[in-house]
């Protein structure tokens, strides 16, 4: 199933071209490199290139194929056959019938010299870089580059801008720029917000927020670090904590809200060190928001709940949750829940359709349960309340499956449901929100993803009995329907730390004690 | 005195230059000003027009010498969006004069902005544009105020604005930018992009601006002289002003002569004239010392050395002779310059102006500037000359406008053909001229 595209896509050239006649014409086709490769009307060179995975040869630093084009950098020149001046491929439409060289001697020489040009200046002190290992200038160096600087003059230095600050998340070395642009063309044409400028021209070309005094303001300011081509825009949740050599990637989706953007993680040893947008064209595009960008915290949190609590019989409302152990936890709980006429679960739409679906087979066999869900961020009750919170990617409804949930037919909560009650079980993976709106008397169980101060709140407004920690997205296998009705399944990226358990060996271990 | 037989009777755009009240509506309607335009609207079509500019063999006066007949012909006749709606075209005056070297349109806006406006009326119904926009630099302030104006004159007489010279249904109307000071906006592309209030960088050709131009619409862009020649082509014949050039250049041409002459100044002169007649025509080299080198064409032009000023100031002539006409800006050297002083001058410029966008154009202007600098003060080595042309090499025809190669034009042309004073910057360690300066100073 496909979506609209809901960010701008690489802008063509503009020229008038006369509307495509109806018949059916041969499919165009450009030779790069000797390879015959069919391209769509319209395609520069490096877009065919790109189409046929043909491209990785072509070096480049402002073409990115979510911006506009630039055509600045002069990187991505290549020979074109009959024509007398080198062209750069993301630029030059293709035609039918052209010969494209990517790597003769003097597209290498050209490249050789752009390479040296933007090492003129630029410092040569790699291993203390925080992009050192996926700079696209050291990648690049290394394939084109002059092993030897020639440059004796004085290096250009901003002393002002060597760390500086453009907002909470992002930092700038303007010594390390290239200007490229990619970050100016993301916030003019994709975030549409226009919060970077280049200021001065020429060498003293100088990248600043717009206004300096607020910084960047855009949502999706991670995304400028992602495609940042050198260490000159870091983003400071990741930004010398680790080198990139070691970090493990696998993909996994974002939960953090019904977009479901593609994502990476990049964790090392089971610690997760950043997230980063995985391209999908149905869904995410390039990007992602700042939001989900951190969202891993949530799991990484030294006060995640990771072994199981109990509240010792007879305790008062106030006293605390002690750990224990499965076992134990089962037979009480086992216990409870047979006692119980009227069990109600919970289930926050963070949690996966096969979690969900689990939980309500599991329901059906306990006489007098019943299952609903709850959303309860932003105001969202349902799937209908969900809407757009910009004209990118961020949505209202700030949990991962909803319409998963719906499609199962659970229906969302009613607050007579919660005080007819006499036990609440309420699932979730981090994300959804408690209804502690609706008051309840009604031993709770919590089970999921819980962090102390999480529980600790919301024991103050409630009988909380129990907690079973569970897992989070990445930490487990599932599927999840983003706001489009799109079922994407992710598999662990993770390995979760502590004791938490999946649902199912939950439900298993509760069956069968 | 002068060699050169050209009566100032004979000058198109400066005809009237010793009369007191040029830049006033009633002088220029005294001498058949406005006469070509209310005969253009009223008696021809704008492909009549197109064709009479065509046969003038006009050629744009800003610096690429690109036929402007040629250039109008290339504006798209009924241009529509994709809804279908027409769009409309603008037509645009680059005043933008930033060449160093070059004062002619200070010259027409001060003295003659009636003519430009003529002109642009004239090309306006040409290429059929109702809203045409003159970009003037804008240290102009002089400028600025004299076109204004007179922009104010012509409206209050009705020759621009709405039904213009009493025609129903023509409309046409300037409107006057200023520039934010940028050499690089003399570009078009850049120019335009001024216009529309963003960075002032060269664009990505194509689209040219006959398709996409000012805001989108298609566009022509023309130089203040090149406008102010049209209404002479209209009201005496395209014959007359092609006969007066050589055969694929028509007309006069302003050339500001400065540097080391006696009487500097802005010149009209046959486009073909000697270069040794028009420094000649200008009292000669100032004091009777020897010529040594001659820009001939704005900064960016390649130099020539005395040797070679034997040559016509004509397009094809100076492009055969290894450099080119430009924007018309002749800055005569004596023998008392520094050529690696006035390169390393030049070359500071560039590096300040380069509009930063392309690597090889922002990194190599600036790399550039240093070594030129730096030979200067006796800091070059025997190897920097050499790396210098390599530099170049990696520079020109490489980046999205021209301004790369107008960088490398001063420096390989200075160092190709003054070699000499290079080595001996080098090898002395100090620059010689300086030297003789003082020594003489001391003498006196």
């Amino acid at each position: 199933m496909k979506t609209e595209l809901n960010y701008q896509s690489y802008k063509k050239p503009v020229i008038d071209t006369p509307p495509a006649t109806p018949e059916a014409k041969p499919t165009p086709k450009i030779t790069i490199d000797g390879v015959v490769i069919p391209f769509q009307a319209g395609d520069t060179i490096m877009q065919a290139a790109e189409r046929a995975n043909a491209a990785a040869e072509i070096p480049r630093f402002c073409y990115h194929p979510g911006l506009p084009i630039a055509g600045t950098c002069r990187m991505c020149t290549v020979e074109v056959e009959k024509m007398p001046k080198l062209m750069t491929s993301c630029s030059t439409p293709a035609a039918d019938g052209m010969i494209v060289h990517t790597q003769s001697p003097k597209v290498r020489k050209s490249r050789t010299g752009v390479m040296e040009f933007l090492l003129a200046n630029h410092p040569l002190d790699c291993p203390v870089c925080d992009k050192a290992g996926e700079c696209e200038l050291q990648d690049y160096n290394f394939e084109y580059g002059p092993s030897t600087s020639r440059f004796v003059e004085e290096k250009r230095v901003w002393d002002d801008a060597t760390t500086k600050k453009l907002s909470d998340k992002v930092t700038l070395n303007m010594n390390r720029c290239v200007h490229c642009e990619r970050c100016v063309r993301f916030t003019d044409e994709v975030t549409k917000t226009n919060d970077l400028v280049m200021k001065n021209r020429g060498y003293k070309k100088e990248l600043s927020a717009t206004d300096e005094e607020r910084g960047l303001w855009n949502d999706y300011q991670g995304c400028l670090t992602d495609f940042c081509p050198v260490g000159a825009l870091t983003f400071n949740d990741f930004r010398f904590h680790k080198r990139v050599w070691f970090l493990d990637k696998k993909k996994s989706i974002c939960d953090q809200c019904s977009k479901g953007c593609n994502i990476e993680v990049h964790s090392d040893q089971n610690v997760v060190e950043r997230l980063m947008p995985v391209f999908n064209e149905s869904v995410n595009g390039h990007w992602m928001c700042d939001e989900g960008r951190v969202s891993y915290h949530t799991a990484m949190n030294p006060l995640r709940i990771v072994s199981p609590l109990l509240k010792s019989k007879g305790a008062s409302k106030d006293a605390a949750l002690v750990s224990t152990t499965w076992e134990f936890l089962f037979q009480q709980l086992n216990v409870v829940i047979k006692s119980s006429k009227k069990i109600l679960f919970i289930i926050g739409t963070d949690a996966s359709c096969e979690e969900a679906e689990q939980v309500k087979n599991w329901s059906s066999k306990l006489a007098g349960s019943s299952v609903v869900y709850f959303n309860g961020v932003n105001g969202v009750q349902t799937s209908k309340d969900d809407g757009k919170l910009d004209h990118l990617l961020r949505m209202k409804d700030k949990t991962s499956n909803t319409r998963g949930v719906e499609a199962l037919g659970i229906q969302p909560i009613n607050p007579n449901q919660v005080s007819d009650a006499d036990l609440v079980i309420y699932l979730r993976a981090g994300r959804a929100q408690l209804p502690i709106e609706f008051s309840s008397s009604a031993p709770w169980l919590l089970w999921g993803v819980w962090n102390l101060e999480e529980v600790k709140s919301v024991q103050q407004k409630l009988n909380v009995v129990g907690l079973i920690p569970g897992l989070m997205t990445m930490e487990k296998d599932g599927s999840y329907v983003n706001e489009s009705q799109l079922k994407q399944t992710v598999t662990t990226t993770i390995q979760t730390t502590g004791h938490c358990l999946t649902v199912n060996k939950v439900i298993e271990g509760l069956w069968i004690k | 005195m002068s060699a050169i037989n050209f009566p100032n009777e004979n000058r198109i755009i400066t005809k009237h230059l010793e009369k007191p009240d040029t830049h006033l509506i009633g002088h220029y309607e005294s001498v058949d000003g406005y006469v070509a335009a209310k005969r253009v609207l009223n008696e021809m079509s704008g492909d009549g027009v197109v064709d009479e500019v065509k046969k003038s063999n006009l050629r744009g006066r800003g610096g690429a010498g690109f036929p402007t007949g040629m250039k109008w012909s290339f504006m798209p006749k009924d241009p529509k969006d994709a809804k279908g709606n027409p769009k409309p075209k603008y037509l645009v005056c680059n005043a933008d004069e930033g060449e160093p070297g070059t004062f002619k349109d200070s010259l027409i806006m001060n003295r003659f902005p009636h003519m430009l406006i003529e002109g642009m009326i004239i090309a306006g119904h040409a290429i059929g544009s109702e809203v045409g926009y003159i970009y003037v630099r804008g240290e102009y302030v002089k400028e600025i105020i004299s076109v204004e104006k007179a922009i104010d004159e012509a409206r209050a007489k009705g020759y621009l604005g709405k039904d213009i010279f009493g025609i129903k249904g023509k409309n046409f109307d300037i409107f006057l930018y200023r520039g934010a000071g940028a050499y690089i906006c003399g570009e078009e592309t850049a120019l335009l992009n001024s216009l529309e209030g963003k960075r002032g960088e060269p664009r990505l050709k194509p689209p040219f601006p006959a398709q996409v131009g000012a805001f989108g619409m298609p566009s022509c862009v023309n130089n203040v002289e090149t406008f102010a020649s049209v209404p002479f082509i209209i009201r005496e014949g395209a014959a007359k002003f092609a006969a007066m050039g050589t055969e694929k250049a028509g007309g006069t041409r302003l050339f500001c002569v400065s540097g080391h002459v006696e009487r500097p100044g802005v010149y009209e002169l046959p486009i073909n004239v000697n270069l040794l007649d028009l420094i000649e025509h200008c009292g000669g080299v100032r004091g009777g010392r020897a010529l040594k080198a001659v820009i001939p064409g704005g900064a960016s032009a390649p130099m020539l050395t005395a040797s070679e000023c034997n040559v016509a100031m004509d397009f094809d002539s100076l492009a055969k002779a290894g450099t080119m006409a430009g924007s018309g800006g002749v800055i005569v050297m004596d023998e008392t310059v520094c050529i690696v002083e006035a390169a390393s001058i030049l070359l500071k410029f560039y590096e300040h102006e380069s509009c930063g966008q392309c690597s090889q154009c922002r990194e190599g202007s600036h790399w550039l500037a240093r070594m030129f600098h730096r030979i200067e003060n006796g800091g070059g080595t025997s190897a920097d000359l050499d790396f210098i042309s390599e530099i170049c090499g990696n520079m020109a025809g490489q980046t999205i406008c021209a301004f790369a190669d107008a960088v490398t034009g001063p420096a390989l042309s200075s160092i190709k053909k003054f070699r000499h004073e290079f080595e001996e910057h080098i090898r002395l360690g100090r620059c010689p001229h300086k030297h003789v300066l003082v020594a003489q100073q001391v003498e006196a």
